[in-house]
C-alpha cells in the first residue's frame, strides 16, 4: 500500500541514486518518528503536546462519563421498580388496614345492640335453663366483642389514626378498676390475684395505658394454670414502673421478641383455649411506641413472666384533672339504686340502639325516652326534666354532632349530665367531651361500665361536674 | 422595546450596517430590555474596531458584553458577512459572567484557577440553578495566537466537569488582525472566557464530514513555535502536499486545503490539523499545533450538508426544536460550501435550528483545539418560566 507514496515505481527499475534517496527518506522519518516516541510529552509544555493530553483526558471523560450515566441509568430504573414495589405494597397495606377498620366499625354497630338486648334478657325473669342459655349468648358475644375491639383496635394503630392524649391522673384510678374487673375473671380461672395499690400520679394517655394492662393482665390469666397473678407498682427514678407478674410457662428467650408480633401466640396456646388473635403484645408494641414508654418483659421459663410499662411521673403542680370514669364506685345496695326512677334521655339515629337502650336501662328501673330526635324526644316526654343525656356522637350525615346537641340541650336544661357515645376511637373526641364538660363512652358499649357511669352521675349533687 | 420568549431567554439581532455608530443602535434598540444580563457579539473585521467599541460602552453600560472579530458570521438569516449579529440574555434565565485573559503567554494554571473559581461565584450569586450541572463556558481566543493549546489545556482543568467550547476569531481570511472583546475593548493576543449559567436543557456539541484515506505524511521537520511544518517524509511539505492532492505547488490555495485535509489520529479519532498557509520557502503553516513526529492521515470530505442535517436533527432529538445555538464554524468548512455552491441550502438549516455564530480559524471543545468543524451549544426551552 502506498504508505508514505515514497516512490510510484517498481524496485527493479530504481537507480542506485534513487535508492539512495529513498533511503535517506526513510532514515529522516525514522528520525523523526523515534523522536517524537522518545520525547517527553510532560514536561516542555509543548503545544501539541498539549493538544494531545487534551484529546487523551477528552477520551478518559468521555469513557467515564459513560460508564457513569450507565451507573445512573441502572440505579434509575432500579429506584424506580422500587418505589413501585413500595407504592403496590403500601396501597394493599392502606386498603387491608381501611378495610379492616371499615368492618370492625360496621360490625360494632349490631353487635351493639344485640349485647344491649342479651343484658336486658338477663334481668327477665325466665326458667333456669333459658337463663343459663342467656349468660352463654352474653357472655359469646362479649368474646365476639373483645376479639372485634382487637382489630379495630390494631387497624387503628396502623392506620396511623389514634392520637396519644397525655394527662396526669393517679395510678389508682386506673388500677384499682383492672384489679376489680381481673380479680373475677382469675378467681374464674382459679387463680389469685394479688394487687398492691400506688398512691403515685402519672402523665400517660389513660385509655392506651389501660389497654396495655389489660393485655399483659389476659394474657397473665389466660396462659397460668395454677398459683397466682401480681398486679402492682415500683417506683423507679424515671417513672412508676407498673407490673403485671404471673406464676405461669414463661416465656423461653429466643421467642421474646417474636411474641409481640402480630398473630404470634405461645406455643401452647391451643390447650389454654385462648380465643385470641395473638395480636395483645403487638397491640402493646405499637401503643408502647406512641406512648414512648417502655415495655420490658423478664421471665424464667417454668417460673414465670413478668411484664411492666414504665410511665413518668406527672408534673407536681398538675392536679389530677380527669374525671374518674375508670373508678369504679362502690355499688349502692339495692334499696337506694339511685337509678331507680330516674329520667334518662337516649338520642340516636339507630333503631336497633334506641330499643336495646330502652329495654336495658328499663330493666335498670330508668325512666327512659328514647328518640332519633330531640324534639320527638320533647314531644314524648311531658315537660319532664331528664337527669342524664346519652347522645350519639354521629347522628347521620347531615346533622349536628351528638356534642353539639348535647351543648345545645344542656343550655335548655342547665345541670343535665351528658354522655357522648361513639364508635370514634380518636382522643380528639374524648378530650373535646372532657373539655366540655361531658363523659365520652367508646362502642361497643359495656353495659356495667355505663352502670357504674349513670350511678356515680346521678349521685352526685346536680352541677357538679359543670 | 423588545419582549423575550419568557421561555427561551434569548433575543438575537442582526446589523449590515458597517457604520459602528448605526449598527450598535439597531442591537441595542432590540437588545436593550429590563432585564437584558449580557450580550456576546460577533462582528466582521471590517469594523472601525475603536469606534464599535465606543458604541457599545454607550449603548450596554450596566451589562457584560463580550464577542470577537469573525472570518463570516452565522446570522438569523444564515451565513452572512460584513456584518455584526448578537444575542441578548434575560438574566432571569441565564447568569452571565465573563472574564479577560489578557496574556495568552503567561497564562498558567495557577491564574486559571482563581478566574474560573471567580466565574463560578459570581454565577452562583445570582442562584439561577445549581452552577456545576447547568453551565458551560464559552472561549474566544485570538486566532493567531500560537498559544491555544496550553491555554485550553490550562483552562480545561482548571473548568473541571463544566463543559467548554469556542472558536477563534478570524478577520475575513486577512490573516492579519483577530481581536477578542471584553472589559469594554478589543484586545489581541487574549482571550474571553463567558461562563453561562442557565435552567434551560443544553447541549454542547462538535461534528465534522471528514473521512480518513489510507495515505499517511510523517512531519521530518517542524517549527512548532510558528505551528509550521518544514518537512513531509523528508521532502519539502508544500511540494509533498501538493503531489498528495494532485495540484502544483503554486496552485496551494485555502480552497485546496478546505477539501483536501489532514489530521491527527488519537485514541481512535482523527482530528483535523488544517493548513493555514505556504511559505516561500515550501514550508506548510498550520491553525494549530504541530510536532516534528507526528503523522498525518490524509482526509477527505463526505457531503456536508448530510452531516450537518445529521448533527442538527440528532440535538433536536434531544432538546426538542432549539430556542437557540450558538455555533463556532471553521471557515474552511465556508469555503467548502462556498465551492460546491451549497451555502444557500447551509443557510437554511442552520437558519431553521436557530444557530446564531461565526466562522472561526479553529474550534474548541473541552480543552481541544480543533479544526474544520462545526461545535457549539444548543439550548432548548423551558416548559414554563414564572414571571
Amino acid at each position: 500500500m502506498a504508505l508514505f507514496q515514497l516512490s510510484t515505481s517498481d524496485d527493479t527499475s530504481l537507480s542506485p541514486a534513487d535508492l539512495r534517496e529513498e533511503n535517506r527518506r526513510l532514515r529522516k522519518i525514522c528520525q523523526a518518528l523515534m523522536s517524537r516516541v522518545e520525547s517527553d510529552s510532560g514536561a516542555d509544555g509543548a503545544p501539541y503536546a498539549a493538544f494531545e493530553r487534551s484529546v487523551l483526558l477528552a477520551e478518559q471523560v468521555r469513557e467515564r462519563t459513560d460508564a457513569l450515566h450507565r451507573a445512573l441509568d441502572e440505579l434509575g430504573q432500579a429506584n424506580t421498580r422500587l418505589l413501585a414495589a413500595k407504592a403496590e405494597a403500601e396501597a394493599a397495606n392502606l386498603s387491608k388496614t381501611k378495610f379492616l377498620a371499615a368492618v370492625s366499625h360496621d360490625l360494632l354497630q349490631p353487635l351493639n345492640a344485640a349485647r344491649l338486648f342479651a343484658s336486658a334478657l338477663e334481668t327477665h325473669a325466665l326458667p333456669d335453663a333459658s337463663q343459663a342459655l342467656v349468660g352463654h349468648i352474653g357472655r359469646s358475644l362479649k368474646d365476639v366483642e373483645g376479639l372485634l375491639g382487637t382489630l379495630v383496635d390494631i387497624s387503628r394503630l396502623d392506620a396511623g389514626v389514634l392520637h396519644v392524649d397525655k394527662a396526669p391522673f393517679s395510678v389508682s384510678t386506673l388500677l384499682d378498676a383492672l384489679a376489680e374487673e381481673y380479680r373475677q375473671v382469675a378467681g374464674v380461672r382459679g387463680l389469685a390475684l394479688h394487687y398492691v395499690p400506688s398512691s403515685a400520679v402519672v402523665e400517660s394517655d389513660l385509655a392506651l395505658l389501660a389497654r396495655v394492662i389489660r393485655n399483659f393482665l389476659s394474657n397473665a390469666v389466660r396462659y397460668t394454670e395454677q398459683g397466682r397473678v401480681l398486679l402492682g407498682c415500683r417506683r423507679r427514678v424515671e417513672g412508676v414502673e407498673i407490673i403485671v407478674g404471673d406464676t405461669g410457662p414463661g416465656i423461653a428467650e429466643q421467642q421474646r421478641e417474636a411474641i409481640f408480633l402480630e398473630f404470634q401466640r405461645a406455643p401452647d396456646a391451643q390447650r389454654h383455649h385462648s380465643r385470641g388473635l395473638g395480636l395483645g403484645l403487638a397491640i402493646v408494641d405499637r401503643i408502647s411506641t406512641m406512648l414512648e414508654q417502655p415495655v420490658t418483659l423478664a421471665s424464667q421459663p417454668g417460673r414465670g413472666a413478668l411484664f411492666s410499662i414504665t410511665v413518668p411521673y406527672a408534673e407536681a403542680t398538675a392536679p389530677p384533672s380527669v374525671p374518674d370514669t375508670a373508678r369504679a364506685p362502690r355499688l349502692p345496695e339495692a334499696a337506694e339504686d339511685p337509678l331507680n326512677g330516674s329520667v334518662i334521655w337516649v338520642i340516636d339515629d339507630d333503631l336497633a340502639i334506641i330499643e336495646g337502650m330502652q329495654a336495658l336501662l328499663g330493666s335498670w328501673g330508668c325512666r327512659v325516652r328514647a328518640a332519633a330526635t330531640v324534639s320527638a324526644l320533647e314531644a314524648s316526654s311531658d315537660g319532664e326534666r331528664p337527669a342524664v343525656l346519652l347522645v350519639d356522637y354521629h347522628l347521620g350525615d347531615h346533622r349536628e354532632t351528638g356534642l353539639a346537641l348535647a351543648t345545645r340541650l344542656r343550655r335548655r336544661y342547665p345541670g343535665l349530665a351528658a354522655v357522648v357515645i361513639t364508635a370514634n376511637h380518636d382522643a380528639v373526641l374524648s378530650r373535646a367531651a372532657r373539655e366540655a364538660g361531658m363523659h365520652c363512652l367508646l362502642k361497643p358499649l359495656k353495659p356495667m361500665r355505663l352502670r357504674m357511669l349513670l350511678v356515680s352521675l346521678l349521685t352526685q349533687p346536680l352541677g357538679a361536674k359543670d | 422595546m423588545t419582549t423575550y420568549p419568557a421561555n427561551q431567554g434569548t433575543v438575537v439581532v442582526a446589523s449590515r450596517s458597517l457604520n459602528a455608530e448605526h449598527a450598535v443602535q439597531a442591537l441595542a434598540q432590540d437588545l436593550n430590555h429590563a432585564h437584558l444580563g449580557g450580550v456576546i457579539f460577533f462582528c466582521s473585521a471590517e469594523y472601525d474596531l475603536d469606534r464599535l467599541a465606543a458604541a457599545l460602552i454607550s449603548a450596554f453600560p450596566d451589562v457584560p458584553v463580550s464577542g470577537c472579530t469573525t472570518a463570516g458570521e452565522i446570522t438569523p438569516h444564515g451565513y452572512d458577512r460584513g456584518s455584526i449579529v448578537a444575542i441578548g440574555f434575560d438574566r432571569r434565565v441565564f447568569a452571565i459572567e465573563t472574564a479577560l485573559i489578557g496574556d495568552l503567554d503567561q497564562f498558567a494554571l495557577s491564574d486559571a484557577q482563581p478566574l474560573v473559581d471567580g466565574l463560578i461565584e459570581r454565577c452562583r450569586r445570582q442562584a439561577l440553578a445549581p452552577v456545576n450541572e447547568h453551565s458551560f463556558a464559552l472561549t474566544l481566543l485570538d486566532g493567531l495566537s500560537s498559544r491555544e493549546e496550553q491555554v485550553l489545556a490550562t483552562l480545561d482543568a482548571a473548568l473541571g466537569r463544566i463543559p467548554s467550547f469556542g472558536g477563534s476569531a478570524g478577520d475575513d481570511n486577512h490573516l492579519a488582525h483577530t481581536h477578542v472583546y471584553a472589559d469594554g475593548r478589543f484586545h489581541s493576543g487574549a482571550a474571553v472566557v463567558v461562563m453561562i449559567n442557565t435552567g434551560l436543557p443544553f447541549e454542547v456539541f462538535s461534528t465534522h464530514h471528514l473521512i480518513p484515506l489510507s495515505h499517511k505524511l510523517v512531519v521530518t521537520e517542524a517549527d512548532r513555535e510558528r505551528r509550521r511544518v518544514v518537512e513531509l517524509n523528508g521532502l519539502p511539505a508544500a511540494s509533498v502536499y501538493a503531489d498528495l492532492v494532485g495540484v502544483s505547488p503554486n496552485a496551494l490555495a485555502p480552497g485546496v486545503f478546505a477539501s483536501h485535509p489532514l489530521a491527527v489520529q488519537l485514541g481512535g479519532q482523527h482530528y483535523v490539523r488544517s493548513i493555514q498557509c505556504v511559505n516561500d520557502d515550501g514550508s506548510l503553516n498550520f491553525y494549530c499545533a504541530v510536532e516534528n513526529g507526528i503523522v498525518l492521515t490524509a482526509m477527505q470530505p463526505a457531503p456536508l450538508l448530510d452531516d450537518l442535517n445529521r448533527m442538527l436533527q440528532g440535538v433536536t432529538a434531544r432538546l426538542g426544536q432549539p430556542s437557540l445555538m450558538i455555533g463556532c464554524d471553521c471557515f474552511l468548512r465556508r469555503m467548502e460550501l462556498e465551492a460546491v455552491e451549497h451555502l444557500e441550502q447551509a443557510s437554511t438549516l442552520l437558519r431553521q435550528s436557530r444557530v446564531v455564530g461565526f466562522n472561526t480559524y479553529g474550534e474548541q471543545h473541552h480543552g481541544m483545539h480543533v479544526n474544520q468543524t462545526f461545535t457549539g451549544v444548543a439550548f432548548g426551552t423551558l416548559p414554563t418560566f414564572d414571571e
